[in-house]
């Protein structure tokens, strides 16, 4: 144990006094968070320029109640309440009258499309006014639909503003054929907000019954996705260094001198536990950064005290997994050509899991997303992040979870180092799959 | 009492025999030289008494005690393949390695060895900024802080200046004065004669020689001559079978059963000869004629 320590403690000295470390410690954060940054700009500065739209109306009857509508709607979004900042672009919808030649028509409109004059163009279907309840397949799916037409590119948010206006003005269209006055229009088509909240407790201390609260997408998605980025980001940050700087010790013939006075396995245990010291080092700064960020904007009780239990024990788990897995791979390696090349093996125990979080977030308590995070190597990114969500997951979950992924943890680093054990003296050939698998069932 | 003993030791990887049925004695303080060619098990024998590998059967005891993968305090080794860590300074570096192996703190050992091999005022430099030779010296430093009880050097002296293998050598018999055993591995056969007590030779994964040089040399008596001549040709000469030309002076190995005084007569009749002695083999010659290509010949026919 007095040699692992030495080695660790050699180890993770050099590695929190390199350049590579400081640097990944401010750059990381700043990669990670971009997306969040160029989110909250993308807020901060909308694109507010005059969306011109044409609506070729085919029904006959709703193109002025929907260019209404969108006057309606404009008035409605278009400013904010408190600050009177315009804060959305305005759709300015016009009337094109439809021709008997449809393509030529839809040419023309694309054109004008395609020269910036318009934003985007509609067709309502001659059926639109009273659709069968098909109304998406069938031999007249067309007629009875309304068509948008755009060259807007990415996230459209327009697309489901304009629909809003559309269906508004088809319900008004209805509404006049049914007799009804215009000035009632409005308050027939009046909507509410409906709140997302959260489930009430009673406070186990007072015997009280608590308030509900209000619950929004940061709590459903932001909180629960920064969480387990951070977790990852801390994991990659950590244990990506580690496979390259076994790799240059093997290349640089330096464990040889080192097994005269350690046993490969004290080495590679010295080195993970340096990697893992290394990584928690980094994490008191993120999560110190963190924690800073909720107390500054008032959202401390999004992330409870368990969560940061949880949070460093799946960040544990996950780093011996990845440090006995770097080990084994930089081992494995005969060249620092061959320690890029194997870079994205490493990764993968946390990038895999990272594609599933959409679906994982979308029904976190589906049997899709509890058997992906009971899997032992995605139970540290999925199940926090089903920990993290407001409803909670089934207590046992956690628990098994976790021995899961230590078992698996502590698979890894036996197998690891029986591959460490052989690669580390084997010069000038680089390990295959196939050498990889016979050294850690042989030894 | 013997420091290492081997017995019916043998070592494969994968088809390759690297050390086949080996047994070995090393007496305690003696200076023990490992020869052979490249490739024949030199360094996997000293691989496994350091335990860095385990030997496939057989057993290898140090100083009465199984060695079973647990790296002993007593051993000091200096492998073949030199390699520090380059980013380190030499100081905290050679500290770094006692400390693992003995323990303790070891600043006092490691500043008495670098000023004893010139290196004290390489103390504060980073590895990468050394020669090659005073890394080699570094890592012998390395190997021999705090002092053990068995030194394992493989072959120590290779890519050293004089001055630089002097000084390794000076200190190699010190620590043998003081009571280390040491075992040394070298493709100098002037080294292995002049500083080892004892001498193995390794052909093939197994062992050739083992003894004393003088014991070694015994088994081949006195077949050679060495002989300096004016202005004539050794070559055919009578019951000679093997020359070898060193300029001003050639060797000659006799057939069994030549008589020196035939080959004498033979040689005063071609030419002035100013020296002529009748001596037992050296140990390159030994060595050739063990594993060189004659010896590769007979072995493949």
């Amino acid at each position: 144990m007095r040699r692992v320590l030495l080695i660790a403690k050699r180890d993770y000295l050099t590695s929190i006094r390199s350049r590579a470390f400081i640097i990944g410690l401010i750059v990381a954060p700043i990669l990670f968070g971009g997306g969040f940054l160029g989110m909250a700009l993308l807020r901060a500065r909308p694109d507010i320029k005059d969306r011109r739209v044409a609506i070729v109306d085919r029904t006959g009857a709703a193109a002025e109640l929907v260019i209404e509508a969108a006057r309606e709607k404009n008035a409605k979004e278009l400013f904010d309440k408190t600050t009177g900042k315009q804060q959305a672009p305005r759709y300015l919808f016009e009337r094109a009258e439809p021709a008997s030649d449809v393509n030529a028509e839809r040419l023309a409109l694309s054109d004008r499309v395609r020269g910036g004059e318009l934003f985007a163009f509609v067709e309502i279907g001659p059926e639109a006014m009273h659709p069968a309840d098909d109304t998406a397949i069938g031999e007249n799916a067309a007629a009875r639909r309304a068509a948008y037409f755009t060259n807007a590119s990415g996230l459209d948010a327009s697309r489901e503003w304009i629909a809003d206006a559309i269906n508004d003005g088809l319900r008004r269209a209805r509404l006049a054929q049914l007799g009804v006055d215009r000035s009632h229009f409005r308050d027939l088509l009046r909507t509410v907000t409906v709140e997302r909240m959260g489930l009430i407790a009673r406070d186990p201390k007072t015997g009280e019954i608590g308030a509900a609260h209000k619950r929004g997408e940061i709590e459903g998605f932001a909180v629960p996705f920064t969480v387990v980025t951070l977790l990852m980001m801390i994991v990659l940050v950590g244990a990506s260094p580690m496979l390259p700087a076994v790799a240059e010790d093997k290349t640089q013939r330096v464990f040889e001198m080192l097994l005269g006075v350690a046993t490969p396995f004290e080495l590679m245990i010295g080195k993970v536990l340096a990697a893992m010291a290394r990584s928690l080092t980094s994490s008191v700064f993120y999560v110190i950064g963190g924690t800073f960020v909720l107390v500054g904007l008032s959202l401390t009780a999004l992330v409870p005290l368990s969560v940061h239990f949880w949070f460093f024990v799946y960040l544990l788990a996950e780093l011996l997994i990845l440090c006995a897995l770097a080990a084994a791979l930089g081992a494995a390696c005969s060249s620092p050509q061959d320690a890029q090349n194997l870079g994205f093996l490493l990764v993968s125990p946390v990038l895999v899991p990272y594609f599933f979080l959409m679906p994982v977030l979308s029904q976190p308590n589906g049997a899709f997303a509890t058997a992906l995070s009971l899997f032992p190597p995605f139970t540290p990114l999925l199940m926090l992040l089903r920990q993290t969500l407001p409803g909670g997951i089934p207590v046992w979950q956690p628990w098994a979870g976790l021995v899961g992924a230590l078992a698996f943890a502590l698979a890894m680093t036996w197998a690891a180092s029986r591959i460490f054990r052989v690669g580390i003296l084997l010069q000038g050939k680089t390990a295959k799959a196939a050498d990889l698998v016979r050294w850690a069932v042989r030894g | 009492m013997n420091a290492v003993e081997i017995h019916d030791v043998t070592k494969t990887f994968d088809a390759v025999t690297a050390v086949d049925n080996l047994s070995l004695a090393v007496p305690e303080g003696s200076v023990y030289g490992f020869i052979g060619p490249n490739g024949s098990g030199k360094t996997t024998t000293m691989r496994m008494i350091t335990g860095i590998f385990y030997p496939d059967r057989g057993a290898i005891r140090v100083f009465g005690r199984q060695m079973s993968g647990a790296r002993s305090e007593m051993i000091g080794y200096l492998p073949e393949e030199r390699g520090l860590y380059r980013k380190m300074e030499v100081r905290p570096l050679l500290e770094f390695y006692g400390e693992l192996r003995g323990g303790r703190n070891v600043a006092a050992e490691v500043q008495a060895w670098l000023a004893r091999l010139g290196l004290a005022q390489w103390a504060s430099q980073k590895v990468e900024a050394l020669s090659k030779g005073m890394s080699q010296k570094v890592q012998f430093i390395a190997a021999v802080v705090p002092e053990p009880k068995l030194l394992i050097l493989d072959e120590p002296f290779s890519g050293l200046d004089p001055v630089s293998a002097d000084a390794i050598r000076e200190a190699v018999l010190d620590l043998r004065r003081r009571g280390a055993t040491v075992i040394l591995s070298t493709h100098d056969m002037n080294v292995a004669e002049t500083l080892c007590d004892y001498i193995f030779m390794i052909f093939r994964g197994r062992k050739v020689l083992d003894g004393t040089l003088a014991s070694i040399q015994e088994q081949y008596g006195n077949d050679t001559i060495r002989v300096a001549a004016e202005g004539a040709a050794v070559e055919d000469l009578p019951g000679v079978e093997k020359v070898r030309d060193f300029g001003h002076l050639q060797e000659l190995r006799m057939s069994r059963g030549c008589d020196p005084q035939e080959v004498l007569r033979a040689l005063v009749a071609r030419a002035r000869v100013t020296s002529f002695s009748v001596m037992k083999p050296s140990l390159h010659d030994i060595f050739v004629r063990i594993a060189g290509p004659a010896a590769e010949e007979g072995s493949d026919a």
